[in-house]
This record gives structure tokens, sequence and C-alpha cells, in this order.
């Protein structure tokens, strides 16, 4: 099975949300609760030596997804031609109608996420299905002013960007194998 | 499936390739896919790299613009109180009527002089923007209106005096021979300055070069760049740069050469920068005590500049928007000879307007000018340094409001009485917005041209709705940086009754009886802009293809490097002052004999800076910076560009703490022209003493005068500079927490 990754340069990132705009674009997210694409930052240091990240926080299609493991339902599964986790809203219980709603507390990216509507579906990243099928990258790629992102198989990506799984702000987890690949931007205080 | 191909039924959508005119440094190529009359998505340029130029995230939310449910679709007439908001649906020819029959009145009661047009840059496009109307203003009889670019005009009166001329930039891929990058009060991560010019940044940072940020805040290029963060107290930046040239000077390290053969009046500032002429020495301990910079510090950055082989010193406009802003720039394009890195590959002249000439919206087409008949007569301004002769003809664009209010008695050239507000909010926009608030409430009538209700527009007595961009074709550039040409294409039809202010100007040459104003098609007018402009007409022979696909770029074999040719050939390519040379000694400044504008640049103390005794009032210094999601004032009501960085006034936490603020604390930001109410962010990224309130955000008074909208023009002054620079960012403030309801 090829399983796609997520590719972020960190020492590119400027933090300007382009990427998750840009996502609520193309899939036409009305409501401020719903950010498919996240942007965290991280600030160290005291004036004037200061280090200042961020890091860009689609899902990241974890090998073995903790969101999937704990669904009481089954709604979310793993595709195998291409490794991404997808979330099938006619079995999905809905925000109401499901006891604990475990895959919010499961996943420590925030990634999954509900609407505000009644009983809302999970929804979550699907890294641009429909944009892959016609052969484009995800609109976040497309979209990043500084050319910091890329989806592509994750052998592909560690023999262009090597095999550095952590950046400032993301823990790699051995038990979900979160399937993105970073350029972490070194801390060196200003 | 290729969006390309879906074909053109309505159903299926189409594709539309276009960019924005707002008033942004970058034109971005857009594909906007429309389906039944709606902008359903958008997509980014399609070019190859390198030659891609990608968006950022304002014009990604541009159908949350476009298509925004507050966007103001009929002409309005108020029926409330002026700044209320209460207004009434009319029809255009009421509209217009009432138009014509109001300036009428003026004209026949007062003079053409008294009938103002406030213009400004919130769309710049070539044929549909605010040039039509002008034009038709003066076959009327002629208007007044005002002078200075509220951005840019310290930099622009710099660069005239020492170089003649606004040309200073170097084509953006240069930054790959620089070795050493100084951004100095620059943020192109958030204001900008040339679509992709962040990503040249990063390129080069990655080629190796060092970057140091000098800024009183670490904005957000510094933070992904800078190697080193060199906080200096806001106003004092050339007493920073005048003390790098004393230790240049002390140690040696300036290239003589090149002051010898290519600039005029080094000695002059040498005898300033060393004590010579007033005497006192411009030393690192003089200049560290007045910019809160160290001493070494400023040694350092002076040795390490002097050396860098090449280096460029990229000083923003943002610092020159203050009470003497034009020394910042002229300090600095002083230093770039000082180290002979002018016509210089990697290097750069300094002067902050960063503009190349291919490409440049200075030099766009438009529709041809008339002369202002209430403008005719009296001495010629035209390329003038004496701001005071230019300001006999104009208000000082930050004086606007000043001028409605006082008229001939204070000294203005007309008495208003009747203002037309095309394409800005500057009620907003301009300094001391409490007083501007007054100054609209005084006026006999208001006209305004909008897409929205905002802050301005609510006291108008006639608002004309206007289309956006996706609502017609144009042509537009970005301001400073091709190397490109770009068209707007209509995506859908004007929503509700919209016009462009061209097609507004045409509708009312028609109320008036003036013949033939438009003797074209909107189509004609396009093709021959392009024709007849003297750098798209060679350029661009194939004049659909330029507008289907949006864009033209045009290949530079090398990147541009300005005054080039006047460096490698001196005598057959002088720079356009009247000496022929660098001026770093202006004699045109010495006989104008303004102390606020001396022929050498200088550090100069201002009202509200850091020294003035109003810091036993208000302590603290604030920073008006450019928003991040937002372009000024416009796109404000987007959501999606809201939600992604709260508004928010940044306080160090040393200041924090000394007044009981934490973190998120709401807190008021006052002085004596105004209040307004914020969430306060306590951040280790701003220097102390120093409070920043990025400017853009609306409006809004209540009851007691506090402004809930975190505008930050209720705090700044209603002034200009020596050189014309508008005073936005010399202001002194005190915080504390707003405990409403406790």
């Amino acid at each position: 099975m090829t399983q796609l990754g997520f590719y972020f340069n960190q020492t590119r990132c400027i933090g300007c949300h382009t990427c998750a705009v840009a996502c609520k674009d193309w899939h036409d997210h009305q409501e401020a609760t719903i950010n498919w694409m996240q942007i965290n930052t991280i600030e160290k240091g005291v004036f004037p030596h200061l280090f200042l990240a961020f890091i860009a926080v689609p899902c990241y299609h974890c090998e073995d997804p903790s969101c999937m493991a704990v669904c009481p339902a089954d709604a979310i599964s793993k595709r195998a031609a291409d490794g991404i986790v997808i979330v099938d809203p006619d079995k999905c219980l809905g925000r109401e109608g499901c006891e604990k709603t475990p895959c919010l507390t499961a996943c420590r990216s925030s990634s999954p996420q509900f609407g505000l509507a009644p009983n809302a579906k999970m929804q979550k990243c699907d890294f641009c299905l429909d944009r892959l099928e016609e052969g484009k990258q995800p609109i976040c790629v497309e979209a990043c002013p500084m050319f910091a992102l890329e989806i592509d198989s994750m052998e592909n990506l560690q023999q262009k960007y090597g095999k550095q799984q952590a950046a400032e702000g993301f823990r790699y987890s051995k038990k979900i194998r979160p399937a993105a690949l970073f350029t972490p931007k070194p801390e060196v205080f200003s | 499936m290729n969006s390309e191909t879906t074909g053109t039924s309505e159903e299926q959508g189409k594709v539309v390739r276009t960019t924005s005119a707002f008033d942004c440094g970058g034109r971005c190529p857009l594909r906007l896919k429309v389906i039944n009359g709606e902008i359903v998505n958008i997509e980014g340029d399609d070019a190859p790299e390198p030659e891609q130029l990608r968006a950022c995230l304002r014009c990604r939310a541009l159908r949350k613009y476009v298509h925004h449910p507050d966007r103001l679709l009929y002409p309005l007439r108020r029926v409330g109180e002026k700044g209320k908001g209460e207004f009434e649906r009319i029809s255009w020819d009421e509209a217009l009527d009432t138009i014509v029959e109001k300036l009428t009145h003026v004209k026949e009661t007062y003079g053409n002089e008294s009938i103002f047009m406030a213009l400004s840059g919130g769309y710049l496009g070539a044929l549909h923007g605010a040039g039509g109307l002008v034009k038709l203003m003066s076959l009327f009889g002629g208007y007044s209106t005002h002078y200075g670019n509220v951005s840019s005009e310290g930099a622009v009166w710099a660069v005239l005096t020492q170089y003649g001329s606004v040309m200073v930039g170097h084509s953006r891929e240069d930054l790959m021979n620089s070795k050493l990058i100084i951004l100095w009060g620059w943020d192109p991560a958030r204001m900008i300055s040339g679509t992709n010019t962040m990503y040249h940044l990063i390129k080069a940072k990655e080629n190796g070069a060092k970057v140091i940020c000098i800024d009183p805040r670490f904005n957000d290029s510094g933070s992904l760049l800078a190697d080193q963060w060199i906080p200096v107290r806001p106003g004092t930046d050339a007493a920073m740069m005048v003390a790098m040239a004393n230790v240049m000077i002390k140690e040696n390290l300036q290239d003589q050469p090149f002051l010898d053969k290519y600039t005029v009046g080094f000695d002059k500032f040498k005898d300033y920068v060393m004590g010579d002429e007033d005497g006192v020495e411009k030393t690192p301990a003089w200049a560290a005590e007045i910019s809160g910079v160290p001493e070494q510090v400023i040694i350092d950055l002076a040795r390490e500049y002097a050396a860098a082989d090449p280096g460029t010193l990229m000083d923003c406009q943002g610092p020159a928007r203050s009470a003497t802003g034009e020394q910042y720039i002229r300090c600095a394009m002083t230093l770039c000879a000082m180290t002979g890195n002018i016509g210089k590959a990697g290097g750069g002249a300094g002067g902050g307007l960063m503009g190349i000439p291919v490409g440049h919206m200075f030099r766009s087409s438009g529709i041809p000018p008339v002369k202002n008949p209430a403008e005719a007569g009296g001495k010629s301004v035209r390329g003038t340094l004496d701001l005071n002769l230019r300001l006999q003809k104009r208000m000082h664009t930050n004086k606007m409001f000043d001028a409605i209010l006082k008229g001939k008695a204070g000294g203005y050239p007309a008495d208003i009485k009747l203002a037309w507000f095309v394409a800005n909010n500057y009620l907003n926009q301009l300094g001391n917005t409490n007083k501007n608030a007054e100054a609209l409430k005084s006026l006999d009538f208001m006209i305004i041209s909008e897409l929205f209700m905002t802050p301005t527009a609510r006291y108008a007595d006639i608002i004309l709705p206007v289309t956006s961009i996706a609502e017609k074709n144009d042509l537009t550039r970005p301001w400073p940086s091709g190397p490109y040409y770009t068209a707007i294409n209509k995506a859908i039809e004007p929503l509700g009754e919209c016009k462009s202010d061209w097609e507004i100007a045409c509708a009312l040459a028609e109320k008036l009886g003036v013949e033939d104003f438009n003797p074209y098609t909107e189509s004609e007018w396009l093709k021959m802009f392009v024709e007849l402009n003297p750098e798209t007409g060679p350029q661009i022979k194939d004049n659909d293809k330029f507008r289907e696909e949006g864009i033209h770029r045009v290949d530079l074999p090398e990147p541009i490097i300005a005054f080039k040719k006047e460096i490698e050939d001196p005598e057959n390519n002088p720079f356009s002052t009247p000496s022929g040379k660098i001026e770093i000694f202006s004699q045109r400044l010495s006989d104008s004999d303004n102390p606020l504008t001396p022929p050498i640049p200088k550090y100069m103390s201002a009202k509200e800076d850091h020294t003035d005794p109003l810091t036993k009032t208000y302590p603290l210094q604030l920073l008006t910076p450019h928003p991040r999601n937002r372009i000024h004032s416009e796109m404000y009501k987007v959501d999606w560009l809201k939600e992604t960085h709260p508004h928010t006034a940044w306080i160090n936490p040393k200041d924090a703490a000394a007044r009981g603020i934490k973190n998120n604390d709401e807190v008021y930001v006052f002085n004596g022209r105004g209040k307004l109410i914020i969430p306060a962010f306590v951040t280790e990224k701003i220097v102390n003493g120093v409070v920043a309130i990025f400017e853009g955000a609306w409006y809004d008074p209540d009851e007691n005068g506090v402004c809930r909208g975190g505008c930050v023009n209720v705090l700044t002054l209603d002034e200009h500079s020596g050189g014309g620079a508008s005073v936005l960012k010399t202001a002194l403030v005190e915080v504390e927490p707003a405990r409403e309801g406790e």
C-alpha cells in the first residue's frame, strides 16, 4: 500500500493562514468552528532573544489512526490505495447521536471536527481527494505563498526531504505513526 | 477533469482568469470558478515555477468579499442623523438628479473650489476607477482636492530629493545576490510589497544571506527570516543611522571613491555627524540614549553593513509615516551611498519605495485627464520639494478634515461645502478619526461611492453602490514591482444596481449634458490603454490572449537594478537631480530654508515622540502597522479573514504588568483625541514603551465616545511632516484595564 503523506517545511512558514483560508474556500466551510487546516504558533524566549515558529496541522492521516480505533460506528476508515483516512457520514452517529464522540479526544491534532448543525456528522481533512483524483495537489499545497507544503507518497517525500518526523510543536508517535515529514525550524533565538 | 475544459454552460460553470485591484502591492493571478452567477471557489496561478505568483489569504477569501451579505446594492439616501447609518433606497435617476442639483447649487453659490473630491487607492484599475469622475468635474468647472499619498509621501519626497527618481528598487530575484539583507521597518509577510517578495527573501536566506530585522516589533517577516532582531524606539531610526555613519567615518569604512564620484554634499553630512556643525558628535552612545539600541549593537551593525559585499538596506515606508519620516529615508539612502551599494547587484539604493520600472503602477494608463480649472494660475508645482508651494492649491491629505472644518479662515485654499469620497474610507484611515467625524457632520452635502456601509459612508447624504472587481473588465498593476501586467476579467454581472466609478461618471455626464464624454466601449478603451502605453504597447502583441490569460509576464534577461546605468556610465547618465548626482546635500532644500527639511539628512525629534513632556500623561508610543488579514480597511467585513488574526493591542509584559494587564484582558487605549477598547496581546515581540494596534479596523463609537471597533486612528494626529508624510506613527497614548460592568 502506498501511504500518502504531508510534508511541511517549517523554516518557510510565516503563519499567514493562506492555506487555511484556501481550504475553507475550496471545501466551502461556512462555520467558524470548522478548520480542516489549523495553524499553531510556538513562541519562546525573552525579549529581545526570541524564537517563533508555526506548525500547519491538517489531518496527518496516521498509519494507525487513533480516531479510527475509537469510533463506535466504524465510520472512519483508511483507504487501501493511498492510506487517506476518511469518514463515512452515513455511518457516523453525529455529535449528539454519538455518546462520547471519542474521536475528538483520541486525536492529538483536533482534526476530527463537528459543525454547528443539529447532529452534525464528523468531518476532517481528506487531502482534497477530489483534487487528487484530478491529478492536482491539495488546495493548501497549491495556495502556500512560501511553497512550504507538499503531498506525495511517504517514500517519495523521504527521498526528497529525509526522514525527520518531528518539528517544533509536533511530536511523532510510534503508536499511531502520523504520515508527515518535516523540515523543522532549528531553535535559534534572535 | 480539468477545470479549464468544463465548458461554458451556466450549470457547469466557467473559470475566469483575473486578479485584484485592492490597494495592495501584489497582483496575483486568480482563477475564479463561477456557477450561475456566483463565484464558488478560487484557484491560484497555474504557471510553472519559478514564474508562479501566489496569492495571500486575502484574495483566497475574495468571494466572501464579492458576495458579502452587507454589499450595498442600490443607491441610498440618508434619512437618519449623520453617522447613524440610516438610509432608504432610491433610484439611480433620483440619486444623480440630486447630485446634479447640489453640484450646481454649490458651483453657483460658492464657486467650483467648494466642491471637494476625496480620492484614494481603494480601487486601482485603469478604466473603472475615479479618473473619469475627476475629469468630469474638471469639465464641470473644477474642484478642490488634496495632496500627499498617505502611504508613501515621506519616501517619495526623500527619493526625489536625493535621486530625482522614484524607481529605486531591484527586481526581487536580485535578493539572491545579497550577502546581508537589513529589513528596516519592513514586514512583507504582512504588507505585500509585490507578489512573492517573501518567497524571494526566504530563497535569499536559504542561499546564505544574513538577515537583520530592525523594528519595534519582532514582525512576521523578521520572525521567519531574522538572524538578529534589533528593537528600536519608534521615530529614532534616523538617530541610529546617523550613528552608523559616525562609526563608518571614524573607522574609515565608507566607500570614499563612490562618494566622491557619485554624490554631492557628503562633507556637509560628515560635519553634522562628527559634531563640527552643532557641537554634538553623533556617536553610538548618543544614538543609544535616543533609540534604546545598545551602543555596541549600533557599532557592530555599522561594521557589518560596511563590510557586506554586497548588502541591501531595505528601509520600508512604514517608519517614514511619521513626524520626521523623510529624514529616516534620507539617512538610509546616505548609508547606501556610503557603503557603495547603489547600482550594484545584491546591493540596494534604499529609498523605501522598492519599485522597478517594469509593470509599475505609476506608469499605468488611464482616462486622459484635463486640467482642473480650479487649480489654474499661480506658480508651477511640478517637481518641487517645497510642500508649502503645493499646499497653496491643495489641502494636505491628512489635513482634509481640518480643511473641511476651517476652510480659508484656517489658511486652506477653499471653503468646502460639498465633498465626494471615491475609493476610500478616509474617516477611518486618516489621523484623528473623532475630529474627522465632526468635520463630516459639518458638510452641506456629502456623496460617497462605496461597496459597503463603511464608517465614512455612514455620514453621506447619498451613497452610490459600486461594483467589485469581479463585476467588470479592467487593467491593473502591482504597486511597485512587476515584471508583469495584469488584466481584470468580468466574472459575474454587476450585483444589484451597482455601477463602476467610471460608469457613474458616464451617467452623471449625461445628466450634466456633457457630450462625447465616453466615445468608446469598455473593450475599446482597454485595448487602447494596452496599445498606447509605452510599456505594454511594444510588449503585448496579442491583446485577446492577454485578456484571456489575465497576465503578461516579462522575461528579464537579468535582474533590474536601480541606477545601474547612472553608476556604470555616469557621464552619459546623470541622476535626475539638479547636480546630476546623488544629493546628500540638496541646494534646493537649502534655498527653501525650511527648518523641517534641512538640506542634509538629520535626526530630529518631534511632537509626541518619546522626548515630548506629554509622556508624563501618555507614556506609551503608538504604532499603527498594516493589518495581515485585510487591505487597510478593505475586506474588514470578511469573517474568514477576521477569524485568522484577532484584532489586539500588542504590549510588552513589563508595560502590561505595570498596569495590571494580563494577556487577552480588555483594555482602554487612549489619549486626548480618543479612546478605544481592545483585547491586549501581551507579548515579548514588542519593545517596552510601545503599543501596536493594526490599522483598518472600523470606527464604531459608543455613547461615551469609546470606539468599540478598535479603529486606531481615533488616537493618531491629523498632521504632516515637513516633506508631506502623514503622521500616523507618531502619537502618545496610555493603556489601562477596561473594567466595564464591574
